[in-house]
């Protein structure tokens, strides 16, 4: 007597059996929790703001003004729209010290004061020295770490001041003092002070480590069932090639796409775009899932199945890697699988934008989808059918 | 012990080695790392402003700018090319310098200066190439500057990021080959039970042992040395370099060979390095935050060749200012291949019974 069973419930009961297995491999459970854990913090760890600005301290006071309209603010010769503490408006922090030997003792780190990285010291007299047409010596004070940029950026800013204050001596237009005429084009939306914090760029990144994770340990558990043997074991009974292949499938998508959202929900990620980044989950967890299948069957051993798992994964970190650097994408990452996953993770989290900006990567990944899953499926099924 | 023996096996491991995935980790990764860690992540961390600049008269002032130090100067073919590199923040900012461009300038007409920024750029980033480009227009304009400037710098000799981060790619290469290699050779001729085969030949478990750890100790040597040279970071004292890197070495392979009789499986060995891993590359750390008090990085025992492997490859330190500090790693190694012993007895009994 055998009552017949539906193909759901045989992939229900491998799915069943499958994770017991994985529950069971210490090795899988503890990295995923670790992992997953560990990601997360590590996201809320980095900083959530961009450093823009350079600090600078600046003796005699009075100066600080010229400074900053140098630096694009306004400051001498133009109203000035710092505050009380001396801030330049963007880029520039000014630091008024009273005198020199106060400025060099905190960028020498030598006593406590205002974190300035650089330190301009004039003359007390510089004004006076300046209209009588004497030469002016300037100190500049660089603390450790200051990079070769911003020193060179300081001496050509002291030069600077230096031609301006002559010219005011001398009673010429702040315009005509420099040399040229000077257009400024900002090309682009403005971001400065909007900069997307290294937090946001390694979103992407932590995401697809997540992905990495279960990809990794769903080959490992194909790989155990391979060398095993086990799965012949399972075709004696009604289950089909097809159903163990779904029941694989099922496990490592839904594996990989809970981790993810439950990854994308602890970092906020979740906002007015929150169907496309469920898409994007779902067509990553597909793709590192289609890989599982073929590193998975094809592994000979522990490492080899790890070794041919990062062969797989590592070119699929590439988008993920290409975020965290200013510019433009090459075209050949664009190609890449996971682009579209990639790009959908940090521009509807750092940029707000929506299906109309993402479906074309979107349509790209989902079509690799296609790709690399049905490469998985034929891959393992071969597999399978040779035991 | 016989030497014969353990050189047999070595060279059957040399020669099956280089088939291993992890042989090929060893190899490769460091290398890999070295390229990740010099081209990416210094640019990542300490990103030098990029200016642009299409020169249409043959301006000194593009030949000035591209021989400053910290800031990366390129030459698109035109205006439009200067425009979208701009704007997709290929570029932090773009400068257009017209012809007769310096004529003018010294002229005093007062010449026009297109300047470009980026929406994207970092607003300290305009602020230097701004104020760079205004001195560089000075420097061509040829009136000398009413200012002497003196430069007081309190550096005092920390190096940069790339430089810092040295230490971890060769922690990484030591770590692969003297600790991984040699462990996962023990381990996976335990596993797929060809060690059993083995030591009912006339060779000894500690024979075996022995050459797997010489293989560790000759690849882990290699990739050190091969890692340092990438970085250019063999410094000034070849001997003092040699004999740390062969100290560094012989630790990690030591400790290789402590996980290598402690792990019964692949498996369990992953789980012992993972779980162990921060003890072996905690004080690489350190280097990268120099502003961390830096005596806790004497915790950790492979502190005592990692210092003294930086300081001789990047800080021009010879043998005499180290000589101690190896002294310290030599006895460490000297405690790790007392617990091997230990561990082989037990290892071998297990053997025996299985």
């Amino acid at each position: 007597m055998t009552r017949p069973v539906s193909h759901t419930a045989l992939v229900a009961a491998i799915v069943r059996k499958d994770l017991r297995e994985f529950s069971r491999d210490r090795l899988w459970l503890i990295l995923t929790i670790v992992g997953l854990v560990m990601f997360i913090a590590v996201f809320w760890m980095l900083p959530g703001t961009v450093d823009e600005t350079i600090s600078v301290g600046v003796t005699p006071p009075d100066l600080a003004e010229t400074l900053i309209g140098l630096s694009g603010g306004e400051g001498e010769g133009a109203p000035a729209q710092d505050d009380a503490e001396g801030q330049a408006p963007q880029g520039l922090e000014v630091v008024r010290f009273d005198s020199e030997d106060e400025l060099r003792a905190v960028v020498a780190g030598e006593a406590d004061g205002p974190d300035v990285a650089v330190g301009l010291a004039f003359p007390d007299d510089f004004a006076g020295l300046t209209a009588r047409g004497e030469p002016v010596t300037v100190t500049v004070y660089v603390e450790s770490g200051v990079p070769a940029e911003v020193r060179q950026a300081m001496e050509s800013a002291v030069r600077e001041i230096v031609y301006f204050a002559a010219g005011a001596a001398e009673g010429v237009d702040p315009m005509d003092v420099v040399p040229v005429r000077q257009e400024t084009v900002v090309l682009g939306e403005d971001r400065a002070g909007e900069q997307v914090s290294m937090r946001e760029r390694m979103r992407p990144l932590l995401a697809f480590f997540v992905l990495m994770m279960e990809s990794l340990a769903l080959a490992g558990l194909i790989a155990v069932e391979i060398q095993r043997r086990t799965v012949t074991a399972l075709l004696v009974t009604p289950a089909s090639v097809t159903d163990v292949l779904a029941a694989k499938s099922v496990l490592g998508t839904t594996l990989a796409f809970s981790e993810t959202v439950l990854m994308l929900a602890l970092t906020r990620s979740f906002g007015a775009g929150w169907s496309v980044l469920l898409v994007a989950a779902l067509l990553g967890a597909v793709i590192v899932t289609g890989t599982a299948l073929i590193s998975g069957a094809a592994g000979k051993d522990f490492m080899g199945t790890l070794f041919l798992s990062m062969v797989l994964l590592v070119p699929l970190a590439i988008p993920a890697v290409t975020v965290l650097f200013p510019g433009s994408t090459a075209t050949w990452v664009k190609a890449l699988p996971t682009y579209g996953v990639m790009e959908a993770f940090v521009r509807v989290t750092s940029y707000g934008e929506s299906w109309a900006e993402l479906w074309g990567p979107l349509a790209l990944a989902a079509l690799w989808c296609v790709g690399v899953f049905g490469a998985g499926l034929l891959v393992l099924r071969r597999k399978v059918r040779t035991l | 012990m016989s030497a014969s023996r353990i050189l047999t096996v070595f060279r059957k491991d040399l020669k099956l080695g280089p088939r291993s995935p992890i042989f090929l980790y060893a190899v490769i990764l460091p290398v890999l790392m070295t390229f990740v860690v010099q081209v990416a992540f210094t640019s990542l961390f300490e990103p030098a402003p990029r200016l642009g600049i299409v020169d249409r008269g043959g301006s000194e002032l593009a030949a000035a700018a591209e021989a400053l130090d910290g800031i990366a100067v390129s030459r698109p073919a035109g205006d439009a090319e200067l425009r979208r590199l701009v704007e997709a923040n290929d570029l932090d900012a773009g400068l257009v310098l017209p012809p007769g461009f310096d004529d003018d300038l010294r002229a005093g007409r007062q010449p026009e200066l297109r300047f470009y920024i980026g929406g994207e750029s970092l607003a300290s980033n305009r602020v230097i190439l701004t104020v760079t480009t205004l001195d560089l227009v000075r420097a061509v304009e040829g009136r000398a500057a009413p200012v002497e400037v003196v430069v007081e710098d309190f550096s005092k000799g920390t190096l940069p990021l790339s430089a810092r981060l040295v230490p971890l790619i060769v922690m990484y290469a030591l770590v692969m080959a003297g600790v991984f290699l040699t462990a996962f050779a023990v381990v996976d001729e335990r596993e797929k039970r060809t060690l059993d085969a083995l030591i009912v030949t006339p060779v000894r478990l500690g024979e075996v042992l022995l050459a797997k750890a010489l293989l560790g100790f000759v690849v882990a040597v290699a990739m050190a040395l091969v890692t340092l040279a990438l970085n250019d970071a063999l410094g000034s004292s070849p001997a003092g370099l040699l004999v740390t890197v062969v100290v560094a070495a012989a630790m990690s392979t030591a400790l290789g060979l402590v996980f290598a009789t402690a792990a019964r499986n692949t498996q369990m060995l992953f789980a012992l390095i993972k779980g162990t891993g921060f003890l072996i590359v905690g004080p690489v750390i350190f280097y990268l935050f120099p502003e961390w008090p830096q005596w806790i990085a004497r915790i950790f025992p492979t502190y005592w060749f990692i210092d003294p492997l930086y300081r001789v490859a990047l800080q021009g330190d010879t043998l005499a200012d180290v000589w101690w500090e190896l002294l310290v790693a030599l006895g460490l190694t000297a405690a790790a291949v007392g617990a091997v012993v230990a561990l082989a007895r037990r290892m071998e009994a297990r053997l025996a019974a299985e």
